[in-house]
């Protein structure tokens, strides 16, 4: 089940507040939790279901004994295995096809492609349970002592399927002890509206355009309209994950829980080390916490580090080799950041700041977006100009030029909404106003976003479009 | 005077009064208020989804929508049962083509509108001039269909409606083997449409990826081989609109279908006659030709290409005069539905189809895709909806169709034909003494038989460019050697008086 369809909205989401909030205990409050979480889930993956309960029995498990266990190799060996596990899911279910492909690639073995699907938002939960193994393993948390509050933990529907990757430590105490005020309800609601309002208003129709133009062969595309679709794509790629964040945030709060911030204004960075402290956060300082800083093969060693980092990113985010060059390459910037040293980087120009981390983001869109390498390359050239010069390809075309007229108030839209426009918006209300003031941004804003909860829905009438002429009546 | 003093006196108090409470206890306030507007707006909404009766068919798009599944474990445990349900919920939400309207609307202020403003739609690609060899001319278009899937399940809601053309569909269906094994260039020749203005008016055009026609020509000279020259053939494919009307600007993304209407000329037996209307269309470019709001051309662009094909064919054509025009009024087509812009669905225009004097006299007998008779009628038949105002001949496609008219000059058509074709029949009620209408997407018998046994005189192939060099192509080799020596019964001899 997708939050941005009307099913989710207005069938199951109802279903799961009606029965939550008649619920009084906590205790009643979280069967809830689970058992829709559980049936979410169960609705795209009937039979991987089992994957998710058996991965937090197996995690919980583990965690029992780390938590007893004085001898701290044995405490080891224990986290140790069961990360192994985790990891061990990933790569048979995620990973399995791109080794083999490859190991066929080099050695030529023609050994069989396994054909598996990849169980939904299997990379979420698996991060979530290798970091409250490892927050066990350090003390940082203590062991969840109820298998079912672990579940709960693992399977919070709002954050299952595309994050954030939320800690143990963030929701620990909120498991079993929280209070929903008023004040969580309304703006759990408003964030998830915007949420939804960001994917189906703004990202559905950014990708729309980006169809056009990347969703065929490229290898005529001019110059501009390269930069013009992979700019979308960027501001796609930004409204569609932050969206998700939103509702997963919003649900969550509706519920009690507090999840933190994923994306902060990504685009307003001035380096590459600042997007990715701004960019899906909860990944980023996954690896940051459980690989960066920890000891791999004996000693901590800054730049391989580094490098293993970046590569794992990329990695997680799709096994094609595009996504392991797309982590890579940041990774050298951020390598080239570091090496000229932060106190450098802020005497710079911010104007030309802004335009060196905007360019190298783009184009790590456009790196993102391509899973067939050929068509890579051909990003690149086009992109560069070289085409130009070697194919002939066009500086400007039609095509860019009335797609840009015909989508310009949207585009401007996404870029202020991509900006913290909105923030000092809500900050006026909040903090600088009377109480007058912040009435008025208080009735405003719920009437808005009433009105995106409509159009969105209304926009969601048009996702099973599929005309046919020859209609027999 | 003093009563507005006292109220701002009141409205003073009040606001201070407001003022006045701890900023804790003003959002606590605010946050019931805020729960007090959105909860019955979400649930009020909840509740209409499900109370009110849910469309079983969307005008819009022309299809019947999602079906509740049956539930079954294999289905449930495949995914697709849950998958079906929720597909169902979503695809059948109340109001729907309503609900449709107002989205498209909406999406219409994302943009700048002009005067000369040109909307695209799907994933026009430069079509490659052909220099020498025309086979390699869609190349691009070829890669869109192989996008196609991906983006389907990537992207449902993309709003990029042009690959789910029934063509393709029906295409595919109907023999995926011979699709694999046709050359490259005839996969398709869909690139994209355009909605332009002009003369303030708004008009989609499917962009042509190009082709050359080869299975095409070869299928009808098969057919030739086949039947002798018994059965005179006759070949008359008709350019999409986008041949007269795509801006010059857009001229890279549009290949030139004259060409390819050329090409497959060329390739045609010389005892096969060929019908060029693109020129004769295209003195009649100015008129109402060609619907702008749907993938049609219109009664009167057809009753020019019937002339044309009578006077090469020697026939008795009637002048247009002679001819009841019936005009229907708000006719917004199926470009509507493809392109999802407003600006066609807020430009409706007028249908008008013409019958001939001899109408009464004529019969229309109805047989299934495999010669069951079904009953008799008329050729020319009242719609429901204006949206489906297309459908006035013959109710549609998928179907056969036999015309007796009181003419009695021996002489017998058979029309093979794709939508395009549904409008020829109804101005040679005059010219013929029984005409066969065979749609060649849905045809079930063989052919060859169908034509020697009905005693068939003349053959006429005509469909728009798109059907001819693209994927529909491939299924009149079907036609011709499918279901060979089965029994053909016409049931329908019984009721003729």
């Amino acid at each position: 089940m997708v939050f941005s369809s009307l099913f989710f909205l207005y069938v199951f989401l109802p279903c799961c507040l009606i029965f939550y909030y008649l619920c009084k205990t906590i205790e009643k409050k979280n069967i809830v939790l689970i058992v829709s979480s559980l049936v979410f889930y169960a609705w795209g993956e009937p039979i991987w279901v089992c994957l998710l309960v058996l991965s937090a029995f197996v995690n919980w498990f583990a965690s029992q004994f780390i938590g007893k266990l004085k001898k701290e190799s044995k405490r080891k060996i224990v986290a140790a295995a069961a990360i192994i596990f985790d990891i061990g899911i990933l790569v048979v279910f995620k990973y399995s096809g791109f080794i083999v492909e490859n190991i066929n690639a080099v050695t030529g073995l023609g050994l069989p492609v396994p054909q598996i699907v990849m169980p939904i938002g299997i990379s979420f939960f698996t991060f979530q349970a290798i970091s409250y193994i490892m927050d066990c393993l350090w003390g940082t948390v203590k062991p969840q002592k109820k298998y079912l509050n672990f579940l709960l933990y693992l399977s919070l529907f709002p954050q299952l399927v595309a994050g954030p990757i939320v800690r143990y430590s963030v929701i620990d105490d909120e498991i079993t002890n929280r209070k929903i005020r008023a004040v969580d309800i309304s703006e759990g609601a408003k964030r998830a509206i915007l949420g939804i309002a960001k994917k189906v208003i703004v990202a559905n129709n950014l990708y729309a355009v980006v169809e056009q133009f990347f969703g065929t062969d490229i290898t005529n595309l001019s110059f501009c309209g390269t930069w013009y679709a992979v700019i979308l794509y960027s501001l796609y790629v930004y409204f569609d994950f932050s969206g998700y964040s939103d509702i997963a945030i919003g649900l969550g709060r509706m519920f009690g829980f507090h999840f933190n911030e994923n994306f902060n204004y990504p685009f307003i960075c001035k380096t590459i080390s600042e997007f990715w402290q701004r960019w899906h956060i909860s990944l980023s300082s996954f690896f940051r916490d459980y690989l960066f800083y920890v000891p791999i093969f004996g000693k901590p060693r800054k730049y391989f580090n580094l490098f293993l980092v970046w590569f794992c990113t990329g990695m997680w985010h799709g096994a094609s080799w595009n996504f392991i060059f797309w982590g890579l390459y940041f990774g050298i910037f951020i390598f080239i950041e570091t090496k000229i040293g932060k106190k450098r980087l802020k005497k710079w120009n911010k104007v030309w700041t802004h335009i060196y981390s905007k360019i190298i983001i783009v184009i790590g869109f456009g790196i993102f977006y391509f899973t067939d390498l050929s068509q890579l390359g051909r990003f690149f050239m086009n992109i560069s100009g070289i085409s130009m010069i070697t194919d002939g390809n066009a500086f400007a075309d039609v095509l860019t030029r009335d797609s840009l007229l015909n989508n310009l108030y949207l585009i401007i839209f996404a870029i202020i909404v991509s900006m913290p426009v909105l923030q000092k918006v809500k900050y006026f209300f909040y903090k600088w106003g009377n109480n007058t003031v912040y009435a008025v941004g208080q009735i405003g804003g719920v009437l808005i976003c009433c009105a995106l909860l409509v159009i969105s829905s209304i926009l969601l009438v048009d996702n099973t479009n599929n005309p046919f002429l020859y209609f027999r009546f | 005077m003093e009563n507005n003093k006292r109220n701002h006196d009141n409205d003073k108090k009040r606001k201070s009064g407001l003022n006045n409470l701890s900023r804790k206890g003003v959002e606590h306030g605010f946050a019931v208020i805020s729960i007090m507007i959105i909860v019955p707006v979400f649930f009020t909404a909840v509740l209409l989804l499900t109370v009110l009766p849910r469309p079983e068919i969307s005008e819009i798009e022309k299809r019947e929508l999602a079906k509740m599944p049956e539930f079954t474990f294999e289905s449930y445990f495949s995914g697709e049962y849950t998958a079906d349900v929720a597909e169902h919920y979503d695809d059948t939400v109340p109001f729907r083509d309503d609900l449709k309207n107002v989205g498209y609307n909406f999406k219409s202020i994302f943009g700048i509108h002009n005067e000369d403003e040109v909307k695209v739609v799907g994933k026009p690609s430069v079509v490659t001039k052909p220099d020498n060899d025309k086979d390699e001319t869609s190349e691009s278009s070829k890669h869109d269909t192989s996008e196609n899937s991906k983006n389907e399940t990537q992207q449902s809601s993309s709003g990029d409606v042009s690959e789910n053309r029934p063509e393709e569909s029906s295409a595919e269906t109907s023999d995926t083997s011979v699709q694999e094994s046709t050359e490259p260039e005839e996969v398709t020749v869909e690139n994209g449409i355009i909605v332009v203005k002009s003369n303030g008016h708004y008009r989609a055009l499917e962009l042509f990826g190009g082709g050359s026609g080869s299975t095409y020509a070869q299928a009808l000279n098969d057919f030739h081989k086949d039947l002798g020259d018994s059965v005179k053939i006759y070949s008359m494919v008709a350019p999409l609109a986008s041949e007269y009307y795509t801006p010059s600007s857009y001229s890279d993304f549009n290949a030139s279908q004259r060409e390819s209407i050329e090409s497959i000329k060329s390739k045609l037996d010389k005892d096969i006659v060929s019908i060029d209307i693109t020129d004769v269309l295209g003195q009649h470019k100015d008129e109402d030709i060609y619907f702008r709001t749907d993938h049609h051309w219109t009664p009167l662009g057809a009753y020019y290409a019937a002339e044309a094909f009578a006077k090469t064919a020697g026939l008795d054509f009637k002048d247009l005069s002679t001819y009841k025009k019936n005009d229907m009024e708000g006719f917004v087509g199926t470009m509507y539905g493809f392109t999802g812009d407003a600006n066609l669905n807020n430009d409706p225009e007028l249908f008008s189809y013409y019958t001939p004097d001899n109408v009464d006299k004529c019969m229309t007998y109805y047989y299934t895709t495999d010669f069951q008779y079904t009953g008799k009628g008329r050729f020319f038949n009242g719609v429901g909806d204006i949206r489906s105002a297309y459908l006035t001949f013959m109710g549609g496609d998928e179907q056969i169709v036999k015309v007796k008219t009181n003419i009695k000059n021996g002489k017998k058509l058979l029309i093979v034909k794709d939508s395009y074709g549904n409008a020829i029949p109804g101005y040679l009620f005059g010219s013929y003494e029984e005409i066969y209408v065979v749609d060649m997407r849905y045809f079930g018998l063989n052919l060859v038989d169908f034509v020697k046994q009905n005693n068939v005189t003349d053959m006429l192939f005509t469909m728009v460019s798109y059907s001819a060099v693209g994927g529909n192509a491939d299924n009149l080799e079907n036609l011709r050697t499918q279901a060979k020596g089965k029994k053909i019964v016409d049931e329908g001899l019984k009721d003729e008086e």
